[in-house]
């Protein structure tokens, strides 16, 4: 029989030993030079059933960051070296930062200007005027310095006081450092008995020269900047001049002007080279404009209300439809109707191009993670850059107006509708797919019977995302030009006026609403509903 | 015998970016698993699989989870491509097929059944049977047509127009061996698919199963990790492990003749009293000295339970006949033997 049967031995918890031998050599292993001490050390720890573990590690508390840096240990090293520089820092002020020199400094001019006004009244006394004016001037300028120099005094006796703060913080610092030092670099050591490869130990002559060459770099400047009253000139402000004058010679401009200027000439070049290019691009965006347009406002309102209303009440049921009704209402009674449908050519416009071209990219971004990881970085760009930055070269490119507004919201609103159409691709079981293609399907039969329908709660998610990101950068895209109820608010922006502001406001939020509920009734699968 | 439906001779998988030089140096030096994963960090899935399946077998494929059967059985319908060796479907190299070749032969040819069902969720029933028609552009009053009837092959007839999330585990796998029959293929491939299910369910869907297979004449290989399940349903038996198979036989050689240690660590707990029949037990007529007037009879073919029911009435050994011809004895100490799996004395 291959099986091999062993004699279980049970043991009562109390009665099981520690198996020391195995436990000392993986922390010698682990410290590397002075092994038994922390062996020791980690013993002591292990042992403590309470907070405060009983060791004191003389050396974390003497070098401090130099000890985290040598044992490896960073997060130690620098939350010791903000401690130990703060205490350093109170000690300068303390010992040589002279927080009184100011006041006293005053006092010595206004009893000198008091002096002076005195002897200019003894003039005017000899020359038979009257000394009044001057002498009252003397006496309050004497005034002052008497009541800056007790300012300055009490300033100076201060300064012992945070020689003495320093002092105790200095002392309070090590004790911390003595007292947790091995309790961290045993933490330090659990973690590496896990991952050996990725955390240090050991004392390491690379760690040393580090952690050396931060202190010196850290410490002396920001102590110096701190406790000295009037620090270099050069450590407040970057040298930025004086660094273009390095790198462009004497006499130049800046680097920030040569670089802009730079730019600003290889736009206008691109900008005239590929006019046809953007013309072209402008052209095909306004043609799907002009045909939302004509489809929202070239047809009677009362068409376009009732068909909105319908379709609220055959997507999403008679509740969303009631609301739609009361949105349309308010909107057509305040008198933005036309403004409205604008607005909602825009974004539609927008979205249309959006998805056009985000479904695509995101199936093809489901399917191959490298083309996704290249593309991630560009995606990141178009949500986190602020609007205004891109609203710029769009100018440049593509002028003012609508179409350009229509490209701005199409950069900031592309990015949810690709990332989560791959999200829904990747989340397609391996095992259904799998199945499709062993009954014969072709990859574009897996791509419309599979994995398009199961990802496309996630799809339809994005677009709706998509939909919301259009219509709030509705107000942005007024600045360039755009219209609709963008334009609305940014006028009542302009004037400060707040109740047009307001109303104009509510009909952006009515009409983002009601599209985004009749968008997600419409496309709920009718296996997820409930 | 006619020409067998599946055959694979020699079919090598090594997983990995390195598997062709891989597979060049396993030829070359006969380098072992472990070395093949350190030097080329390659891992070896099957290795050097040959099997032949005649039509209407129920072929199982037994062994635990990592031993490469799920694996080897994809290189039926070529999910899986070789790293080397030859199969072939009705005769046909099946590494040879284009792609649209390849498809055709999925769809028509062979049928698949998985673990976890695969059932598309947003597809009713009817259509996620259909499926296998649809790709293959049959209209679709045909494809609801077959695939009522292959529904009604599983016993789920009136629930056609369900949505699988609406059935019970046993009744979704049901429908998954429908999808599998419907295109009316000569192999099915079942991917461990009563494994998820709950042993009551498991053994009424195994009965099911083979008796329709047995109704149907298809070509079957069976993938299971439980020996028992590949006993009750399989005419033979391969047993894998670590990507080698390591025995096939029918159940009654595999219990009786285990090959290593291994195949005899798993038969020892399976009864042998419906699978050892009398022919692998009876000794020659003339190892009984004494008449045998009176002595029961039973054919070669009779298993031990039906030995053990005659021979309790007698004190005479039970004689094996072959075709009405006396060919053999069965005494009382060989039953006993039998039962404890054919130990000699």
């Amino acid at each position: 029989m291959t099986d091999t049967t062993q004699e279980l031995k049970v043991t009562a918890a109390s009665d099981i030993a520690v198996d020391h031998e195995a436990l000392d050599a993986s922390i010698r292993e682990f410290a590397g030079p002075n092994g038994d001490t922390y062996v020791t050390a980690f013993h002591k720890i292990h042992n403590a059933t309470g907070w405060m573990p009983p060791t004191f590690n003389i050396w974390a508390a003497l070098l401090g960051p130099l000890w985290a840096a040598a044992r490896g240990v960073w997060g130690m090293f620098w939350g010791f070296l903000i401690l130990e520089m703060i205490a350093w820092v109170q000690l300068g002020r303390g010992l040589w930062g002279n927080p009184g020199a100011a006041f006293l400094d005053r006092a010595e001019t206004q009893s000198a200007r008091a002096a002076e006004f005195l002897q200019r009244a003894e003039a005017a006394k000899a020359a038979g005027e009257d000394p009044a004016r001057f002498e009252k001037l003397a006496a309050n300028l004497t005034k002052a310095a008497e009541d800056s120099l007790a300012q300055g005094q009490a300033a100076s006796s201060e300064a012992m006081g945070i020689l003495l703060t320093g002092l105790a913080l200095l002392l309070i610092v090590k004790l911390v450092q003595g007292f947790f030092g091995n309790s961290v670099y045993e933490r330090q050591y659990s973690r590496w008995r896990i991952t050996p490869g990725s955390v240090e130990n050991g004392r390491r002559t690379k760690n040393i020269v580090l952690g050396l060459f931060l202190v010196a770099a850290i410490a002396p400047l920001t102590v110096y900047k701190f406790t000295v009253a009037s620090p270099s000139e050069l450590l407040n402000v970057f040298p930025e001049k004086e660094v273009s004058q390095v790198f462009l010679g004497e006499g130049n401009a800046t680097l920030f002007s040569t670089i802009a200027n730079w730019l600003e000439a290889r736009i206008d070049e691109t900008a005239r080279a590929g006019a046809d290019v953007f013309d072209g691009v402008t052209a095909g965006v306004r043609s799907v404009l002009n045909t939302l347009t004509v489809a929202l406002s070239g047809t009677p309102w009362p068409v376009v209300m009732l068909v909105i209303c319908v379709t609220a009440w055959r997507a999403a049921g008679p509740r969303v439809a009631i609301f739609t009704a009361a949105s349309l209402a308010y909107i057509a009674m305040l008198g933005y109707w036309e403004v409205a449908m604008e607005t909602v050519a825009l974004v539609g416009a927008a979205v249309v191009i959006c998805v056009a071209f985000g479904i695509p990219l995101g199936i093809w971004f489901g399917k191959s993670q490298r083309a996704y990881r290249a593309a991630e970085p560009v995606l990141d760009l178009m949500q986190t850059l602020p609007a205004f930055v891109y609203l710029i070269p769009i100018i440049a490119f593509f002028g003012t107006g609508n179409p350009p507004g229509i490209l701005a919201t199409i950069i900031f609103g592309m990015p949810p509708v690709i990332r989560l159409t791959a999200l829904g691709m990747q989340g397609v079981p391996e095992s259904i797919k799998e199945a499709a293609t062993a009954f014969g399907a072709s990859r574009f039969q897996l791509l419309k019977d599979v994995e398009v329908p199961l990802a496309l709660p996630s799809i339809m998610a994005g677009v709706n995302q998509t939909i919301l990101m259009c219509l709030s950068m509705v107000v942005i895209i007024s600045l360039i030009g755009g219209g609709g109820l963008g334009k609305v608010i940014l006028e009542a922006l302009q004037y400060a006026a707040k109740g047009p502001g307001l109303l104009g406001g509510f009909a952006i939020l009515f009409c983002a609403m009601v599209i985004d509920r009749i968008v997600q009734g419409a496309f709920r699968r009718e296996d997820l509903k409930q | 015998m006619a020409e067998p439906v599946v055959r694979l001779s020699n079919v090598w998988k090594v997983f990995g970016t390195r598997a062709a030089e891989a597979m060049q140096a396993i030829r070359a030096e006969g380098l072992g698993k472990p070395e093949v994963l350190k030097r080329f960090q390659c891992v070896v899935g099957v290795q050097d699989a040959s099997f032949e399946v005649p039509r209407g077998e129920i072929f199982c494929i037994m062994g635990l989870s990592g031993s490469g059967k799920s694996t080897l059985v994809r290189h039926v319908n070529r999910l899986i491509a070789p790293t080397s060796g030859q199969i072939e479907i009705l005769g046909r190299d099946i590494s040879s097929l284009n792609e649209r070749e390849l498809r055709e032969v999925r769809a028509k040819q062979i049928g698949m059944v998985f673990q976890h069902m695969a059932l598309m969720p947003h597809r009713s029933v009817r259509d996620n049977v259909a499926y296998p028609l649809e790709i293959r552009k049959v209209a679709k009053s045909r494809r609801w047509a077959i695939s009522d009837h292959a529904l009604g092959l599983v016993n789920l007839t009136g629930y056609e127009d369900r949505l699988p999330k609406e059935l019970s585990g046993g009744m979704q796998q049901r429908v998954g061996i429908a999808r599998a029959l419907a295109s009316d293929p000569e192999i099915l491939l079942m991917d461990e698919p009563f494994s998820a299910l709950d042993p009551l369910i498991r053994l009424q869907l195994q009965d099911q199963f083979k008796a329709l297979v047995a109704q149907l004449q298809k070509t079957t290989l069976f993938i299971t990790h439980d020996l028992d399940e590949a006993i009750r349903i399989g005419h033979r038996i391969a047993i894998m492990k670590d990507g080698v198979i390591v025995q096939i036989g029918t159940p009654e050689e595999i219990v009786m003749n285990p090959a290593d240690d291994y195949v005899r660590e798993f038969v020892k707990g399976i009864s042998k009293l419906k699978l050892v029949k009398a022919h692998s037990i009876m000794q020659p007529m003339d190892s009984h000295k004494g008449p045998l007037d009176g002595a029961p009879r039973a054919d070669e073919g009779a298993d031990l339970d039906q030995l053990i029911n005659l021979s309790v009435a007698t004190d005479l050994p039970v004689v094996i006949t072959e075709a009405g011809r006396d060919v053999g004895i069965v005494t009382k100490p060989q039953l006993l033997r039998g039962i404890q799996g054919g130990k000699d004395d």
